[in-house]
């Protein structure tokens, strides 16, 4: 039990109460007025991952054939940035990206910055290596709180790991309540609350919540903006500010692999049954529809 | 921590509108197996109001111990309060194991437990169970399901995990266990925030059905053609009391609602059935039907990547195929109808 009590303290405190950084709740005025206004800082969370469209089995091994596969920024964070965009033009405030990932990852966050995000934070280090969700969204939460923020927005999931956890665990980390698989936001007009509409299995939820929050955002929430080549060159000439272990405070021990807390004993591509199934053609038609027919039955789909 | 000191198996059940939801029995049926290999107790944990009618159905399923948690603030669900209600049950057993469905809610909920925790969370899993050294081990799938991952938690305890509905067929318990029950009060939000549900909307249109709880899904393609075919299609999900998805091509064309996409970008489905009319079989899609027990294919071209996954396929025109399947399933039914009133 005092173990327990050590663990729910520990991520309570995580961020020492004077370090806590206090919510202003602004007067809203015009969008210019609120360009720099911290309390309007809207975050969002992106992750490159590689294009799962693009990734091939080497049927003889049984592996992924990952070279030559592109990199890309998360279908789902797309909806994210642009409703960030959309909240700052209603709005004012600013909006930057945070990511967490090697080098390379900066060309992910160069396509926000062309979609017209106003800062970009890539947490680069090896301490982070390795991380799992729980020590991703503690890296991730680090920095929010570090930077300031109004509302959080992240994608629903990363199509590689297709978790839908880190979101909900960075809003844990900050004490503030999320809303996930949102399809529509209203930032309400005071600024100090939102009713969100969640996807749920049999439909949706209107849910109200106060702000600061964080979203996670759904495929039906936006049509993300395409970047115009225009703004695509510009954005390759931003500054990408690259943050360190050190620059967001944390330990060693508490990110990446050190910090992870599910570890991966192995991995393996699991057996297709490519070709194994029965192909008939649909010119004897009667011989090929007779033969489904008993497949439902033998399944007990029709009787 | 200390992994030798908790001791317990808990899984968080899920129910709505006075229905328990199915996949709280599958997670019944593997948290006993789990349970009975390491010698520990199994709780279940059902959040929500009159919730009574519950008892009954678990008591079947073998569990040793139910824990009813009500109050105001759980008439809707919130997973703020969820986690705090199981965070504060953890303060006081200190179990060792805490499944959830992978569902939107359960989800939801697990994940901000493990940060609550500061534990660990195996998301989505699709097998779980207890190695020769005891290991509480988690497989799940990653990159589409193109690769499966073995999981441990070694460090911290409770060791979370959501496990995807549809896995496993629950089973009642042959050993007549009689459980204890518990009634405790919800645990309300932090007063930090504020967070209310105003509405809760079904929408699932009786038209299509529900991808997540039917057994049979027929999956439609740009290969159907028009439009206007989706009338055969669901003349036959009628026959099969099947439910209705497309691919990310039909729903982007308007064919069917964006609730009905199957796929990368859509829903991860697992039926009993999967019959794919007019589905080419591109990875994006492919990955949402995966866990599908069977895959049935009919398509034009003879060539489409969705017969090599597929069990059974026929390769023909759909404006031919479909009429003449629904015919014969509708002869089918009559004959067995007419067979039936002749006994009576």
């Amino acid at each position: 039990m005092k173990v327990l009590t050590r663990h729910s303290s520990r991520s309570r405190h995580f961020f020492k109460k004077e370090n806590r950084t206090r919510y202003v709740i602004p007067i809203l005025g015009t969008p210019e007025k609120n360009k720099e206004c911290f309390a309007l800082r809207i975050v969002v969370c992106i992750k490159q991952v590689p294009d799962v469209a693009e990734i091939r089995i080497d049927e003889i091994k049984h592996t992924l054939i990952r070279s030559g596969v592109p990199s890309i920024l998360n279908p789902f964070d797309e909806f994210a940035v642009e409703e960030a965009l959309k909240v700052r033009e209603s709005f004012g405030g600013n909006v930057t990206a945070i990511s967490m990932g090697p080098l390379q990852a900066k060309e992910a966050l160069y396509k926000c910055l062309a979609m017209g995000i106003d800062r970009a934070i890539l947490l680069s280090d090896s301490k982070f290596a390795g991380a799992d969700t729980w020590a991703t969204a503690r890296t991730l939460a680090m920095t929010i709180q570090k930077i300031g923020f109004y509302l959080v927005i992240c994608g629903m999931k990363a199509v590689d790991g297709e978790t839908c956890q880190v979101g909900p665990q960075v809003a844990e980390l900050l004490d503030i309540p999320h809303v996930s698989y949102v399809k529509r936001l209203d930032v309400n007009v005071d600024g100090k609350s939102l009713v969100a509409e969640r996807m749920t299995e049999q439909g949706h939820q209107v849910v109200r919540s106060s702000i600061p929050c964080l979203l996670t955002a759904s495929k039906a929430l936006n049509l993300p903006r395409l970047p115009t080549l225009i703004n695509q060159m510009a954005a390759k000439k931003k500054i990408i500010e690259i943050f360190t272990a050190e620059d967001i405070g944390a330990q060693k021990e508490q990110v990446g692999l050190p910090g992870s807390r599910t570890h991966v004993l192995k991995v393996y591509t699991p057996d297709l049954s490519t070709g194994k199934g029965k192909i008939v053609s649909g010119d004897d038609l009667d011989s090929a529809i007779t033969q489904l027919l008993e497949l439902f039955k033998k399944d007990g789909i029709t009787q | 921590m200390n992994s030798t000191k908790s001791s317990g198996v808990w899984i968080v059940g899920e129910q709505k509108d006075g229905q328990l939801a199915a996949v709280t029995l599958e997670l019944l049926t593997i948290g006993r197996l789990i349970a009975n290999s390491l010698k520990q107790q199994l709780t279940v944990i059902i959040i929500g109001n009159n919730l009574e009618y519950v008892v009954e159905i678990l008591r079947e399923y073998g569990a040793d111990r139910i824990v009813l948690v009500s109050g105001e603030v759980v008439e809707h669900f919130i997973p703020e309060v969820h986690s705090n209600s199981i965070a504060a049950l953890v303060a006081k057993n200190s179990p060792s194991i805490i499944l959830f469905p992978a569902t939107y809610d359960g989800r939801d909920v697990a994940a901000r437990l493990s940060a609550k925790l500061g534990v660990g969370l195996a998301a989505d899993c699709t097998d779980l169970s207890v190695d020769e050294q005891g290991r509480f081990i988690q497989i799940r799938p990653a990159f589409g399901g193109n690769l499966m991952a073995v999981i441990t938690q070694p460090v911290t305890t409770p060791q979370l995990a959501t496990l995807r509905p549809h896995i496993t067929k629950p089973a009642k318990s042959l050993e007549k266990i009689e459980p204890v029950v518990e009634r405790t009060a919800a645990i309300g939000l932090s007063k930090l925030y504020d967070k209310a549900i105003l509405k809760t909307v079904r929408e699932v249109t009786e038209e299509y059905g529900n991808l997540d709880e039917a057994e049979v899904v027929i999956g439609v393609g740009r290969g159907l053609g028009n439009v206007a075919n989706l009338k055969m299609v669901n003349q036959l999900a009628t026959l099969l009391n099947a439910a209705v998805g497309g691919s990310r091509g039909v729903v982007d064309a308007g064919w069917l609602p964006h609730n009905q996409q199957i796929g990368l970008t859509g829903r991860v489905i697992s039926p009993k059935m999967y019959l794919a009319l007019g589905i080419s079989g591109a990875v994006q899609h492919l990955v949402g039907v995966r866990t599908a027990k069977e895959i049935v294919a009919v398509n034009i071209d003879a060539q489409a990547p969705i017969f090599k996954v597929a069990t059974y396929g026929i390769v023909g025109d759909l404006t031919i195929v479909l009429p003449t399947l629904i015919k014969q399933l509708e002869s089918k039914i009559s004959t067995r109808e007419a067979a039936v009133q002749g006994k009576a």
